[in-house]
């Protein structure tokens, strides 16, 4: 095992045991961690997005091989040719930057007009076409066709496709105001709200689910950096938080 | 009976801290000690498997790396499991990424199935970057780069993750936008992801294709399913083990499913007692 493997792993269980001791209570470790973790975030992002995206697409395509602006020695070489439109991005680009100086700030409006125009274009039809077209058309289900089974627990059949449409209906009638829901409608209505209330119940259920994932992965990570070719690291990191939180705890006891 | 009320008003009022640590403990034990929980297959889960391996062999397959580190315990077995199952159908695989962190998850994904780096493993590859498949690395954009992608896919990748240019790459030769590949597969743990992938790129395309997700998306994303705008799913941790299970290989999601079950029934019981608690003085407080 390198150095660095071992390092890594140090340094890894040390994060990790650090946000676990929020549970705890809030500690310098904890804030360490956090600390850390956001700012390699931002950075790690700024940086990859600058030389994944910025640098190639659009710096190879203001300042190209043989391009106009090459006398300048400004040339990046990545197979595209001059296009004169990737100015604009650039420009709306640098107006958002200036934001930070506050008499040019209100350049930063028109980058962001032109960028939620553009999301607001481009997720209007996505959302009508996937989310509520195809979604329509499915739950559009055939009851009486003869050709599905009465009852299937797993798969298409006539009792699952009229729980689908009243389940459907019942619960989007809920959200139905003009009309007062009492009586027959508010029955039919607080049917709806029992569909919801299964889902919001799958939902907490999978969110439980996937937080213990992440827990097992973080566990699998420090038991393999306990072991003896990573020098115990586990166990020698937890002791010194163990010991550093300890002796924090008792100075700070009256708070 | 008040002495067992008040036990469990006892129980229902127990620090936090001691619920952690029950829960911790009922994480780590089974792991320490390989405990192995039969697993049943769901019909999302056979679903995606056979729409995997219904893709006519030797096909291109776009996979996507939509997921971070923090979300690794979850994506990575499916992605592994994903791409052992393509590779085995002599399928090229052709790897984006809509999260920047995505790139390293995908190389320590390759690690794990190639046979030089992992001898020991029988579930490896001999496979050869180029000609097997392709890293073409992390682009920032989200919907964008999937709108992009759709069109012309050479704008969005002029150069792949090494830096090597498209147009110089033989494996790039026949692929111009989405319509190019067989089946496209996104493993996903939120935005960008899934639902971007289906909405511009699976939709509008009309090329098949199917997910991994996070436990928290399941919801959201199970009515593409039933729409068929994806072939089966695969539904977090359970769900990777069930496809571990489906293609043969287990891996570390089988092994987490004995923490995942026991973990559970520590959260179902401190339910439980939780409510009787709040009942019981409810109860009591009516009374007095």
């Amino acid at each position: 095992m390198t150095f660095s493997a071992i390092f890594g792993a140090w340094i890894a269980a040390f994060l990790t045991l650090g946000i676990f001791s929020y549970l705890y209570k809030d500690n310098p470790f904890y804030k360490i961690a956090e600390h850390v973790f956001v700012g390699i975030s931002a950075a790690y992002v700024a940086a990859i997005s600058f030389w994944t995206q910025i640098y190639p697409n659009l710096f190879g395509r203001l300042f190209p091989k043989d391009g106009p602006f090459s006398f300048t020695g400004l040339e990046f070489d990545f197979n595209h040719e001059f296009n004169i439109l990737y100015l604009f991005p650039l420009i709306l680009g640098l107006m958002m930057l200036l934001s930070v100086f506050q008499q040019f700030n209100w350049m930063a409006r028109w980058g962001i007009a032109y960028t939620v125009a553009i999301a607001a274009g481009l997720k209007a039809f996505g959302y009508l076409n996937s989310n509520v077209l195809n979604q329509v058309k499915a739950s559009s289900v055939d009851l009486f066709s003869g050709s599905l089974p009465f009852f299937s627990l797993g798969g298409d059949s006539v009792f699952n496709n009229i729980v689908l449409l009243i389940g459907t209906i019942s619960s989007l009638m809920y959200f139905y105001f003009s009309k007062e829901q009492t009586g027959n409608f508010g029955r039919f209505t607080r049917l709806g709200i029992y569909f919801l209330m299964v889902s919001f119940g799958a939902s907490f259920g999978f969110a439980v689910m996937g937080r213990i994932s992440l827990l097992i992965g973080r566990f699998n990570d420090l038991i393999e950096y306990s072991s003896v070719d990573y020098n115990y690291g586990t166990f020698y990191v937890l002791l010194f938080i163990i010991i550093v939180l300890g002796f924090w705890s008792f100075k700070n006891r009256e708070k | 009976m008040k002495f067992l009320e008040d036990i469990i008003l006892k129980l229902g009022a127990v620090d936090r801290r001691f619920i952690f640590l029950l829960i911790g403990l009922a994480v780590l034990i089974p792991l320490l000690t390989p405990i192995t929980l039969p697993v049943r297959e769901t019909p999302t889960t056979v679903k995606f498997y056979e729409g995997i391996d219904n893709i006519p062999k030797n096909s291109k397959v776009l996979v996507s790396f939509d997921y971070g580190p923090s979300t690794r315990p979850e994506i990575h077995p499916m992605n592994v499991g994903v791409m052992r199952h393509m590779l085995r159908n002599g399928h090229k695989i052709y790897i984006s990424c809509l999260w920047p962190d995505g790139i390293y998850m995908a190389l320590d994904a390759l690690e794990e199935i190639t046979d030089s780096v992992n001898p020991d493993n029988q579930s490896t590859f001999d496979i050869k970057e180029y000609e097997d498949y392709i890293l073409l690395g992390y682009r920032p954009g989200a919907e964008a780069v999937i709108k992009g992608l759709a069109s012309d896919l050479r704008k969005v990748y002029t150069v792949d993750a090494k830096g090597r240019f498209i147009d110089d790459i033989e494996m790039m030769d026949e692929i111009q936008n989405l319509n190019d590949f067989a089946y496209i597969y996104s493993g996903s743990a939120g935005y960008p992801g899934t639902f971007e992938w289906v909405k511009y790129g699976g939709d509008p395309t009309g090329v098949p294709m199917s997910s991994g997700t996070t436990s928290v998306q399941v919801n959201e994303v199970i009515p593409y399913v039933q729409t068929g705008q994806l072939i089966g799913l695969l539904a977090g941790m359970p769900g990777a083990a069930e496809y571990e299970k489906l293609i043969a290989s287990p891996g570390i999601a089988i092994q987490g499913m004995a923490a995942q079950s026991f973990a559970h029934i520590v959260i179902v019981i401190f339910i439980v007692f939780g409510n009787l608690a709040f009942f019981i003085k409810q109860r009591r407080d009516r009374k007095y």
